[in-house]
């Protein structure tokens, strides 16, 4: 019992209180792929403590079979006791629910998002491999349009498209740097990251966290794909080509975060800030690690704890009985 | 909505865009033929398929029919920019822009952050 008091105050304070703190932290613009990982690990962890949360309660309700063996069963008795509730057999059944609940729409929202997007992606490239000409030079499909745009789709035959007005608002060079961003998107597999934070925030929609999570990561890439083309190109010129592309779009376009994330872009390639210090990013990947391990090891810590009594086979020097069943 | 086509659909699609008139199916069957073996009623059924989701018009020509593409290649690709362009669809995760739509306020303060950029030292290569 708790256990899941525990595991739930957790997912809550992470569903609410982070998304918060994390959206306001300015290192994330310095540490791109540090932040998707927090971003994520986050998302995860508040998954997991969810369904831990469950577990723990129908721990104490599961049937121990006296077909088990003396020190096995002693063993299960021990760890049901350490997670033992006053509600009985109704909080196991309410926990065991909610586990299967929890695990069962976080599998679903993923894998239809990502059969979606997959099948948005097929779809998309049929059609714009017909109605684009490819242009080998540049190893890019022209689309004839009089609005700018510039996009990959990703996906076993990745492709970058690109309309013949976004062609004509982009120097060589910005050109150039344009492609070597998308090329980044399609290396780095960044649409698996946008795809696994939009499906986050399709299975629990309305929660803070996986909604900003979403945003963030999508802005995210952006800087990371912005920084592989500062490799080989001038951070001005990527600036430039950001301008000059959203410059193009007709002034009536709906509303979103994209806006303010193509500034802070812009603003980041202007006057980039230091890269986080090697410390600073060791201390993100262990914080990373922690992220995802805290609930595990709340949820799990009764059960060892029961298991070092020495009710249990797998305390040191003492050898399980191999036929006594 | 507008859908990509299957590979038949695609290549029917293609030569009738290309053709200056309406297009036969046994013309089309001669034409698709120079590239590979196709049976004659595959290719009837195909346009019939593209026909019917309008597609495609037809007029009679002697004993068979006639196609010819509804909208341009153009204005084919202008629907699907704009599907791409839409930010309200499953698209947003399923392709990765350069840089998204917004609105022309968004646009005008990318320009001032550029401008601060030219104020400053110039063009400086990546550290």
């Amino acid at each position: 019992m708790r256990v899941a008091a525990v595991l739930v105050a957790y997912a809550l304070a992470g569903a609410f209180v982070a998304p918060w703190l994390l959206a306001r932290a300015s290192w994330p613009q310095r540490a791109p792929r540090l932040a998707i990982a927090v971003w994520l690990a986050s998302a995860a962890s508040v998954v997991l403590a969810l369904g831990l949360a469950g577990v723990a309660l129908a721990v104490p309700t599961v049937p121990v079979s006296s077909g088990l063996s003396q020190w096995l069963q002693a063993c299960a008795m021990a760890i049901r006791a350490a997670y033992a509730t006053p509600g009985g057999i109704i909080l196991g059944a309410t926990g065991t629910a909610f586990a299967l609940f929890v695990t069962a729409r976080t599998a679903v929202a993923l894998s239809g998002s990502w059969a979606r997007a997959t099948w948005a992606r097929r779809a998309h490239r049929r059609a714009v491999v017909l109605a684009g000409r490819p242009r080998h030079d540049i190893d890019a499909l022209i689309v004839d349009c009089d609005t700018a745009a510039a996009y990959c789709v990703p996906g076993r035959h990745r492709q970058v498209v690109l309309t013949t007005a976004a062609l004509a608002a982009l120097s060589d060079a910005e050109l150039a740097a344009v492609l070597a961003h998308e090329r980044a998107h399609l290396r780095g597999r960044h649409h698996h990251l946008v795809g696994v934070a939009s499906g986050l925030a399709r299975a629990f929609p309305g929660i803070p966290l996986f909604q900003a999570a979403k945003e963030q990561v999508a802005a995210l890439v952006e800087m990371v794909a912005d920084d592989v083309a500062a490799g080989a190109h001038h951070r001005a010129t990527i600036a430039t080509a950001v301008v000059a592309l959203a410059g193009m779009h007709a002034p009536q376009a709906a509303l979103g975060a994209s806006g303010s994330a193509a500034l802070t872009r812009v603003r980041r390639l202007v006057a980039p800030a230091a890269p986080l210090h090697r410390a600073a990013l060791l201390a993100g990947v262990l914080a990373v690690v922690g992220i995802v391990a805290l609930p595990v090891s709340v949820a799990a810590a009764p059960a060892l704890h029961a298991m070092h009594m020495n009710l249990c086979p797998v305390h040191p020097g003492i050898t399980p009985p191999v036929s006594s069943a | 909505m507008l859908r990509g086509f299957g590979d038949l659909e695609a290549q029917i699609m293609e030569r009738l865009w290309a053709a200056p008139e309406p297009v036969t199916v046994r013309q089309l069957v001669d034409d698709l033929q120079q590239g590979r073996a196709i049976a004659y009623t595959t290719v009837l059924t195909v346009t019939d398929i593209l026909y019917r989701k309008e597609w495609l018009t037809r007029q009679r020509q002697g004993r068979a029919y006639a196609y010819r593409p509804v909208c341009t290649r153009e204005q084919y690709a202008a629907g699907l920019m704009r599907e791409a362009l839409a930010t309200s669809t499953d698209h947003t995760a399923a392709l990765l822009h350069f840089v998204t739509e917004m609105p022309a306020e968004e646009a005008a303060a990318l320009r001032d952050a550029l401008a601060e950029l030219d104020a400053g030292p110039d063009d400086r290569p990546e550290p």
